[in-house]
């Protein structure tokens, strides 16, 4: 148990990447694909969020209160504060990925009727 | 001004994509020109760098975003914006070949998508921000972020073929999304152990300090193998047939030679600077594991192309065996396959380029380029025709062309590397390119009886439009004069640009 606690974030992290992978490249329905994409990027969006992450620290910004300074700060507690913007470009692009992905998907669901690749593919070879 | 060339690079395509949507809502006529103008401006500013670059003693400009700049004991805070001799050749390459692919398209997309020209031009100048902005950046997760602006809008760019593009965009979609976010991990776990994102002071550090780290090594299989998703390199070249052959014509054109080749540039760049060439020396499983790939990859594309029937997918196929030439030269490691590698990134855009430009000017007056419906192709296009053939002979490495010069190096450095398997891929490809050639040429040419001697027969000439037909002679003619300048490019470029490798 000892083991597990401290690493737990990073198995979540594993178990969503794995997930994500798997329902990308192994199903056949075009949505689960999009689902899968957007949990992948969850992933790698807590993996980046976990690194920098601290015990007991506070966000980054000096208020009134904190013993520290600009000059002089108290980084273990400070949150990293470059992995959390370094995320936000990164949901910004998670989410136009997202959405491109699933009206690319709606516009072939009115062509063939059907979301799945297969289908797609009979239909396409006709 | 001049100061603040490097960043006009970037921004005027940037702001040419703004301004053409928000215009178009004015009058529809003027996003072309706004689009164009862009263009020309990174095209002047690229061409400025270069001479500034040759002239400034470092032989690197600087740029920080923002004003932000080396804060001393901090190192290097902020985006940096990095020009080196081994991205301004590219920057050129692409600001040209956008540029003039731009010209090239206008025909073809007010036919193919009216009504939506403004559109296109919008997300063209787009496209043409992200490659810029990945081949001039100079920090590991700006990177990304010009890595996804230019996936994205290439999503968009080939969606708008209609029919079965929709589902080839949706599965490079996948493809991509997948290889960007192994990029970010290996990003991430770069970060973790050197705190910083930098590309100046990864190489800094990396090379040095963190030689042993296991983390730092999964970031850079991570990151390679993000960046072969992109590139389309065997196994993950599935999307790239169907996407670029149901794209249309101009979109086409303009993703073809310099999406995947600003991949490429993106893998030599995290190689042999963030990492150096000796990190990847140590890493021989993965070497191994790389040049077998590429050879692989080289076969396949070339086995493929020769059981397609249509030139778009014949030539999309070329593109897969290119990649495996410039991934598996790079991965050779020593002096001659990394220059022949960097060589033919600008060689194979220029090829590529020229290819899909032929093509576009056929399917623009015939409609189709099945193979077998192009008979008497040569007496209808004469000029399309030869331009055809000079491509083709480069594309196989006849000697005045770029192309031999860039195989010459190639297989310069497999023999000096040992790895056989991989000239011998090469010349198999030449071998298949030139079946495909001598195809070409007997159904253009001596498929039809020659109508001058028949007399009472001719068929018409109807060449493409001039503004269509002028580009594609450009880059055409320019595989020639860069086979003849090869000399100049490798010694006052490429040498300058790669680190000193060990002999080996």
């Amino acid at each position: 148990m000892e083991d597990i606690i401290p690493k737990f974030n990073y198995i979540v992290v594993v178990v969503l990447m794995m997930t994500g992978l798997w329902s990308m490249l192994a199903q056949g329905n075009l949505i689960k694909k999009c689902i899968g994409m957007a949990i992948f990027q969850t992933g790698i969006i807590l993996f980046f969020i976990s690194i920098g992450a601290k015990n007991d620290a506070l966000i980054p910004i000096l208020t009134e209160g904190a013993n520290h300074t600009f000059d002089n700060p108290n980084i273990d507690k400070v949150t990293n504060p470059l992995t959390q913007i370094l995320m936000l470009t990164a949901i910004v692009v998670g989410v136009a990925t997202l959405g491109v992905g699933l009206a690319l998907a709606q516009k072939v669901y009115q062509q063939h009727d059907s979301f799945d690749e297969d289908e797609i593919l009979n239909n396409q070879t006709k | 001004m001049i100061k603040h060339l490097p960043i006009f690079i970037v921004l005027a395509p940037l702001l040419g994509a703004v301004f053409a949507a928000l215009t178009s809502w004015y009058r529809p006529k003027l996003s072309f020109p706004v689009v164009l103008s862009g263009l020309f401006i990174s095209f002047l500013s690229s061409f400025c760098l270069i001479f500034k670059l040759l002239n400034s003693e470092s032989g690197i400009i600087h740029y920080q975003l923002g004003g932000w700049g080396d804060k001393g004991e901090y190192g290097i805070v902020g985006i940096q914006i990095t020009v080196d001799y081994l991205n301004s050749l590219i920057l050129t390459a692409v600001t040209i070949i956008s540029l003039l692919t731009a010209i090239f398209s206008s025909q073809s997309v007010n036919r193919e998508l009216a009504g939506q020209q403004r559109y296109f031009f919008a997300l063209f100048s787009l496209l043409v921000t992200g490659l810029l902005g990945i081949t001039i950046t100079g920090d590991i997760f700006n990177l990304y972020v010009f890595m996804e602006i230019a996936a994205l809008s290439s999503y968009a760019l080939i969606a708008y073929g209609k029919g079965r593009s929709y589902m080839a965009s949706f599965n490079y979609l996948i493809m991509g999304t997948m290889g960007a976010c192994l990029y970010l991990l290996g990003v991430g776990f770069v970060f973790v152990k050197t705190g910083t994102l930098n590309i100046e002071n990864l190489s800094l550090l990396i090379p040095q300090t963190l030689q042993a780290s296991q983390a730092v090594f999964v970031g850079f299989v991570l990151i390679i193998v993000g960046a072969w998703a992109k590139m389309a390199f065997f196994p993950m070249h599935g999307w790239l047939p169907n996407a670029y052959t149901y794209a249309p014509t101009a979109s086409g054109a303009l993703l073809a030679p310099l999406a995947t080749k600003v991949s490429v540039y993106a893998m030599i760049r995290i190689m042999i600077t963030v990492y150096s060439i000796d990190y990847v020396l140590k890493s021989p499983n993965i070497q191994t594991a790389a040049l077998l790939l590429s050879s692989i990859s080289i076969l396949v594309g070339s086995f493929f192309s020769l059981t397609q029937t249509n030139l778009r997918k014949i030539a999309c196929y070329f593109i897969v065996s290119e990649i495996g030439y410039m991934v598996g030269g790079a991965w050779l490691a020593n002096d001659p396959g990394l220059k022949g590698a960097v060589y033919h990134i600008i060689a194979d855009a220029a090829m590529t380029s020229a290819l899909f430009m032929v093509i576009g000017c056929i399917l623009f007056r015939t409609g189709q380029v099945e193979l077998k419906k192009l008979d008497g192709l040569f007496y209808k296009m004469p000029i399309t025709f030869i331009a055809l053939v000079i491509t083709m002979a480069a594309l196989i490495g006849v000697p005045p062309t770029c192309g031999f010069f860039s195989k010459f190096y190639l297989i310069q450095g497999a023999a000096q590397a040992g790895t056989w398997h991989f000239a011998g891929a090469l010349l198999i490809s030449s071998l298949i390119k030139a079946v495909i050639l001598f195809r070409i040429i007997e159904i253009g040419y001596n498929k039809v009886p020659n109508p001058a001697k028949e007399g009472n027969k001719t068929i018409p000439r109807d060449e493409a439009p001039l503004s269509m037909l002028i580009p594609t002679l450009i880059v055409t003619l320019s595989l020639i004069a860069l086979g003849i300048f090869t000399d100049t490019l490798i010694t006052d470029f490429i040498a300058k640009a790669l680190p000193e490798i060990p002999a080996p």
